[in-house]
């Protein structure tokens, strides 16, 4: 205990970053388990399937590199930690303290260390994974506050304690094995090789001589530092760059899918029904029943009439028939005569079209709807994933009738179980002769409120039941939600890259104590306390840019190849990504200084002894 | 002497380190004087303060009361950029553990302080070259402080002391840790030195070192007393 306290910063940097690594991955699998799109790839009835395997794909991806870094940031951290003692084991090992003891004295250090760390973490993940859920509900989302997974608690805290001892215990056993004498010579450090190795040309400048060729001396420290950081890079990369491209993909698609500028016009209850069918994607809710048939629901002529004469305002009109079906799947057959399906049955919402008129450009895998061909039809991705096998291969029954499924769409109505055919086809199977919703898209250059003012006012005339729903305002609820969600994700990789520049700080620590001795003879030849700090940032620095490259362009292939399928990159896409990545370079150099700094300041005399 | 010939003029100069709590007074009312061109030797038993007094005259440590005045520039008032240009230029130091850099050949540690002085390329070459040849290890240019014993490490020490020619050098027991044979190298830089004029502070206990000074003092309990009188 004395020991640990008598490194006061060491010591702290050590249990901070051990407590900001299991707190990250516990927060990570707590509250994705919450929010439905955990580690099991389940829904709970919030998020198309779709979306949630894109979601789950990338918090599987994030859940593994965090525990990897955790690892990696935790066997460096210990590996400093361990190496700051070299002197004092061999001082024990020549006062005669046998191995064993001197082995345990240095367990128990260790053993404390990480048991605080841990425990801290384990607090910091609750907590966090409480605040984020409160947080969410304050914003008008439905996240409920589950009770906290016991064994999932216990799993984090036994797996990073465990790493946490293994890599620890590892550089406690190989300075044991050290002479020692060796082990107190003032020119012998743990993982320092006497000799550099690396001649850099007197053109290189003389700090980034003295640099360069300290970091070829320390080639252990130098390596795992870069792997840490590496690691650190790739997940800040898959996180700011994986996460933004997601968020920006993710959201076209339900701009697409939703349209924007669009309203509809069909009876009140039906506004509500179509509103809340929406929001499924975000929120849980009950939905009443209605008899979507019923004829007080009609579209009449008069209301289309009347979206007709308003052309020069709206730039196209959508009538659909929404109805609640039950579907059934039909066993379909590969190239090689081969069954495909199991002929499952459920519900689903069914909206009958007009190829042609179809104002929304959800994002699909096959094709959409086409004129003259009634029997197609077009899923949504839950209910493709729920009840299908191969439904590009398969067909969809609809009382009776076969429509053959042509395209499956990400469409967050009625959270992707949903099912398009044409209208006409649609009309004749039901017997209904007029839709119950119309939509229409008002042109982006009219002036938006007296155009809605005026439809209101004009359906109103028409029939008093019937509402006019501006869709804008669902789809920015939908958009919210997954800015939520991105940027609580995106939160990860920065506590991430905070643990980074504490292992930063460590590394930094350890060079420093290395060349104390040859610092303070520069300093008394003539340094000044600023040329140190160069020394030390030009170190820094070159751990940081080979990592950096490394790391950015791991991340980028992941994110690009993996993460995110057909991904949605623009110029802006582009610089926001690369200013959030600078941003964190930067900010991880700045800390890194911090002892460099810190040293500089002290006397001479005080760092030569 | 002459006022404008006094290189080095200490005057009450004490120093007191804090040790666990206890304060240990190493430097009591030191007065010392020495002239340009003098060969100064301080002698004493180890723990006296010698090197203690050396730190101070050379800018490294800056004096608990007193004055110390050097070349004119009293150094306990200096800034840090002051006194990182002074030891820079006007004074060059040889410490009693060699202290040479262990990434730089023996070539880089005789050039860096011209560097830091911005010395011309060829200047540096040129020099670096010459310096060699007055401590004997042209051959050694390219090895690594490793790769050299105490005595070939003491003499780079000595190159580089003089890198940037400077006026003043400050040696703190350059045979302390030699044998006889190496020792004899030592002696013979610091009488060539002696013969160049260069002012030079030497703390020794070496009493082939103090036969050739011109001013000898003894330190023991933070005093400091002349031998020539």
């Amino acid at each position: 205990m004395n020991d640990l306290l008598r490194r006061k910063l060491q010591t702290s940097l050590i249990i901070v970053s051990l407590t900001l690594c299991v707190a990250s991955t516990l927060f990570l699998l707590l509250f994705s388990e919450k929010i439905g799109f955990g580690i099991s790839l389940m829904t709970e009835s919030k998020l198309t399937t779709g979306f949630s395997t894109i979601f789950s794909r990338f918090i599987i991806f994030t859940g593994f590199l965090i525990f990897v870094v955790g690892a990696v940031i935790i066997s460096f951290m210990v590996y400093v930690m361990m190496s700051q003692r070299v002197r004092d084991i061999g001082l024990m090992r020549a006062t005669g303290c046998p191995n064993d003891l001197v082995f345990g004295y240095f367990l128990t250090e260790l053993l404390v260390v990480t048991t605080i760390g841990c425990f801290l973490g384990v607090v910091l993940g609750i907590a966090a994974d409480f605040a984020s859920t409160s947080l969410f509900n304050s914003f008008g989302f439905q996240i409920s506050q589950t009770p906290i997974n016991f064994w999932l608690v216990l799993l984090v805290f036994g797996l990073f304690f465990a790493f946490a001892l293994a890599f620890g215990a590892k550089p406690i056993l190989d300075t044991t094995k050290v002479n020692p004498a060796t082990a107190l010579s003032p020119s012998y450090h743990f993982g320092v090789s006497k000799e550099s190795g690396f001649k850099v040309t007197s053109k290189s400048g003389l700090t980034m001589k003295l640099a360069l060729r300290s970091l070829f001396r320390h080639k252990s420290a130098t390596t795992r530092i870069i792997i840490c950081l590496v690691a650190v890079f790739l997940l800040a990369t898959v996180g700011i760059a994986g996460g933004i491209i997601a968020d920006q993909t993710t959201k076209s698609w339900i701009e697409n899918a939703v349209g924007r500028d669009i309203v509809l016009i069909a009876h009140q209850d039906m506004c509500n029904q179509y509103k809340l069918l929406l929001s499924k994607f975000y929120e849980t809710n009950d939905m009443p029943r209605i008899i979507y048939t019923d004829a007080k629901y009609s579209i009449s002529e008069d209301i289309l009439n009347l979206l007709s004469s308003m052309s020069s305002n709206i730039s196209g009109i959508d009538p659909r028939l929404v109805l609640e079906m039950h579907v059934k799947e039909i066993v379909g057959y590969k190239i090689n005569y081969t069954e495909v399906g199991d002929s499952r049955e459920g519900d689903s919402l069914v909206i009958g079209v007009e190829p042609e008129k179809v104002l929304s450009n959800c994002s699909l895998d096959g094709e959409f709807l086409k004129e003259n061909q009634p029997w197609e039809a077009v899923i949504g991705d839950s209910l493709a994933l729920g009840m299908f096998t191969e439904p590009l291969n398969q067909s969809i029954s609809l009382s009776g009738k076969a429509f053959e499924i042509v395209g499956v769409c990400l469409d967050p109505i009625n959270n992707g179980n949903v099912t398009y055919v044409p209208l006409e086809n649609l009309q004749t199977i039901m017997g209904v002769s007029e839709p119950n919703v119309v939509l229409a898209k008002i042109n982006p250059s009219a002036n938006r409120t007296a155009v809605l003012n005026y439809m209101r006012a004009q359906v109103k005339d028409l029939n008093s039941e019937f509402d006019v729903l501006d869709l804008n305002e669902v789809l920015d609820k939908n958009l919210s939600f997954l800015d939520y969600i991105w940027s609580t994700i995106m939160v990860l990789p920065a506590i991430s890259l905070f643990s980074a520049s504490l292992c930063l700080i460590a590394y930094a620590m350890l060079t420093i104590t290395e060349q104390r001795q040859e610092f303070g003879v520069l300093r008394a030849l003539g340094a000044n306390p600023k040329t140190i700090i160069k020394i030390v940032s030009a170190q820094s620095l070159v751990v940081l840019l080979l990592s950096c490259a490394a790391g950015i362009a791991f991340g980028i292939m992941t994110t690009l190849l993996i993460l995110v399928p057909e991904p949605i990159v623009t110029g802006f896409t582009v610089a926001e990504i690369s200013a959030w990545l600078l941003t964190a370079l930067v900010v991880t150099f700045i800390f890194s200084l911090y002892p460099a700094i810190r040293f500089a300041r002290k006397p001479i005399l005080e760092i030569m002894t | 002497m002459k006022a404008e010939e006094t290189v080095v003029l200490a005057s009450d100069l004490c120093k007191t380190y804090e040790l666990g709590g206890a304060k240990v007074e190493v430097l009591k009312d030191v007065n010392l004087k020495v002239g340009k061109g003098g060969f100064t030797v301080i002698s004493g038993p180890s723990g006296s303060g010698k090197t203690t007094l050396l730190n101070l005259i050379g800018g490294i440590d800056k004096p608990t009361s007193g004055k110390i005045v050097v070349f004119g520039d009293d150094l306990g008032v200096k800034d840090e950029d002051f006194l990182a240009s002074f030891r820079c230029n006007k004074v060059g130091f040889v410490f009693q553990s060699y202290n040479l850099v262990s990434t730089l050949s023996v070539a880089e540690n005789i050039a860096f302080p011209m560097e830091w002085a911005r010395k011309p390329e060829n200047y540096i070459k040129e020099r670096v070259e010459k310096l060699l040849e007055i401590v004997g290890l042209q051959h050694r240019a390219e090895h690594f402080p490793f790769q050299l014993s105490g005595g070939e490490q003491q003499r780079v020490a000595f190159a580089r002391a003089l890198a940037n020619d400077p006026p003043f050098l400050l040696v703190d027991e350059p045979t302390g840790n030699l044998d006889t044979k190496t020792s004899l190298k030592i002696i013979q830089i610091l009488q060539r030195l002696k013969g160049d004029r260069k002012t030079v502070i030497v703390a020794t206990h070496d009493e082939r070192i103090i036969e050739f000074a011109d001013q000898k003092l003894h330190l023991e309990d933070g005093k400091l007393v002349s031998l020539n009188e």
